[in-house]
């Protein structure tokens, strides 16, 4: 559990060999702008796994999740989620497959013209069901997240933690198997981090809800964390469980500075 | 993936303007754009579809109720104008059939169509520019795509069903407003006998000129919402990018109408 340097170094994240993975990804390369932002990226995320990408703000984070949901294609290197190769999809499958995953984007991606509940109704959207159905899943999310009486709000009256808990509840009204969340901890006070960590936890032991989160501090998951990517610059300089983090941080200068702005 | 309009469009938008690059890339998004707007007017029509209703009352609002009082004072202008030239053609030559039967097909082949091109474009194909680049730079287009919703839902589907419908309703009222009004200057002010500007009218057009001049209108909508969708598309996620994307609009928009309609005039009419 090294960090990936190189094709044969694809890191899996968790130590049992495990059938399915939610994320592959393999020799992936991002340049933005004629600039190298990732690099020879490789890492495999089992179904139900925890995952977290850490690293100083430009480190690629954002970028990586883009190409995780399909929102960009990368220059070089597969993305293979859920089992499938975004490179090979055709644009109905890839709403299939979307259909299948939830995201909370960093800079926030609300309709700003609809209310909160039309918000979150948006992935029910082209759904088989009536509108009370719809309305009973949005009311659980809604009970769920503590929205109560945000339905009929626009976003621009929400706070930023509150349109981050909108975007989550939006992300798990269809019961994802796989949720993205960049920037975990963003806008969220610490009791509302811990309300949510509960939510989410709820979600994995329900139907093994594989999450991918990024952040800035390697301690946002908490122990419910099964593994931590680090990154930097667009390179992986670690990935493996927590423990393993832990052990080789007191020789890795480079991984302390990156983690507690400290040498 | 050569056809996935979200992530080879959205994510990587033409270099709008430069050519020749730009230029191709914004014809392959526009032709990609159209494609899928297409499919999805066919969904709805088979049932397997839902046109965005709110989005759609919006662009009503921008191409229809927005415009109707300047295309409304426009025709009533022009129509005086109009007459008044008229007025003083005939001064000159004693000819009214003839100078009567050249105002008024001008007036319905050309001018009117023109003028509802030129305010469906300044009015309804810039804000749907706008709205576009405000999407893609609010994330709210990121929004749709991770949800399952192709973006297009709520910005070319409703805008263009929207342009379509209004700029028919704008070449029959603007041609009743601009006729209305060259009408009563020349009967009132200039003392020509109704009857022979009627007469002058059933003679110049006939029943295919009528379905061109409708048309035409419509053809320029859809050339305006295909020019707003790719100016709004190239706008990226730079938010000073949402005025150039206003501008290119309206300039190319005015620019394509020109050129449609000489073609035309070269092709069709021949």
């Amino acid at each position: 559990m090294s960090a990936a340097a190189g094709p044969d170094a694809t890191a899996d994240v968790l130590a049992e060999p495990v059938p399915e993975w939610a994320l592959e990804l393999t020799g992936v390369y991002q340049h933005v702008g004629g600039n190298c932002a990732l690099a020879e990226i490789n890492l495999r995320v089992p179904r139900g796994a925890w995952l977290l990408i850490v690293g100083p703000n430009g480190a690629g984070k954002s970028l990586l999740t883009r190409l995780i949901l399909g929102l960009d294609t990368p220059s070089a290197g597969t993305v293979r989620v859920l089992g499938e190769d975004l490179q090979g999809l055709s644009v109905r499958a890839m709403t299939a497959l979307r259909g299948r995953m939830g995201a909370v984007l960093q800079g926030g991606s609300l309709l700003e013209h609809r209310s909160v509940i039309e918000n979150l109704l948006l992935p029910l959207r082209d759904l088989p069901g009536g509108r009370a159905q719809q309305a009973r899943a949005a009311r659980l999310v809604i009970a769920t997240l503590r929205l109560d009486g945000l339905e009929n709000h626009l976003p621009r009256a929400l706070s930023l933690g509150q349109r981050r808990q909108v975007e989550l509840a939006r992300a798990l009204i269809s019961g994802p198997s796989l949720l993205v969340w960049d920037g975990l901890t963003d806008g969220l006070d610490p009791a509302a981090a811990i309300e949510t960590l509960q939510v989410l936890r709820a979600q994995r032991e329900a139907r093994r809800l594989t999450l991918i989160a990024t952040d800035n501090r390697a301690d946002a998951l908490g122990e419910a964390c099964d593994c931590i990517a680090v990154l930097e610059r667009g390179h992986m300089a670690f990935s493996g469980s927590p423990s393993e983090l832990a052990a080789v941080l007191p020789e890795r200068l480079d991984l302390r500075y990156i983690l507690t702005g400290r040498p | 993936m050569a056809a996935d309009l979200n992530r080879d469009a959205y994510d990587r938008p033409p270099r709008a303007g430069t050519w020749p690059l730009g230029w191709i890339e914004g014809l392959g998004l526009a032709a990609l754009a159209l494609r899928r707007c297409l499919g999805l007017y066919l969904r709805i029509l088979v049932g397997r579809g839902r046109l965005d209703l709110p989005a759609f009352a919006w662009s009503l609002r921008q191409s229809g109720l927005a415009i109707l009082p300047a295309m409304t004072l426009v025709g009533i202008v022009v129509g005086a104008i109009l007459g008044h030239q008229t007025e003083s053609v005939l001064e000159r030559f004693n000819l009214p059939g003839l100078v009567l039967l050249s105002i008024n097909y001008a007036l319905v082949m050309e001018l009117v169509p023109l003028l509802v091109g030129i305010l469906v474009a300044g009015r309804a194909g810039v804000a749907l520019a706008v709205r576009q680049a405000a999407l893609s730079v609010r994330g709210e287009v990121d929004g749709l795509l991770i949800t399952g919703i192709d973006p297009l839902t709520y910005t070319l589907a409703p805008a263009l069903l929207a342009m379509l419908i209004m700029s028919f309703a704008f070449a029959v009222w603007g041609s009743l407003v601009t006729f209305a009004a060259t009408f009563l200057w020349l009967w009132l002010v200039a003392n020509v006998p109704p009857a022979l500007f009627l007469d002058s009218l059933s003679g110049a057009l006939g029943p295919d000129d009528l379905l061109e001049a409708i048309l035409k209108p419509m053809l320029f909508a859809l050339l305006i919402a295909l020019i707003a969708t790719v100016n709004g598309t190239a706008a990226g996620r730079d938010p000073l990018n949402i005025g150039e994307a206003a501008t290119r609009t309206m300039i190319g928009a005015v620019t394509i109408i020109l050129i449609a309609d000489l073609a035309i005039i070269l092709l069709v009419r021949q």
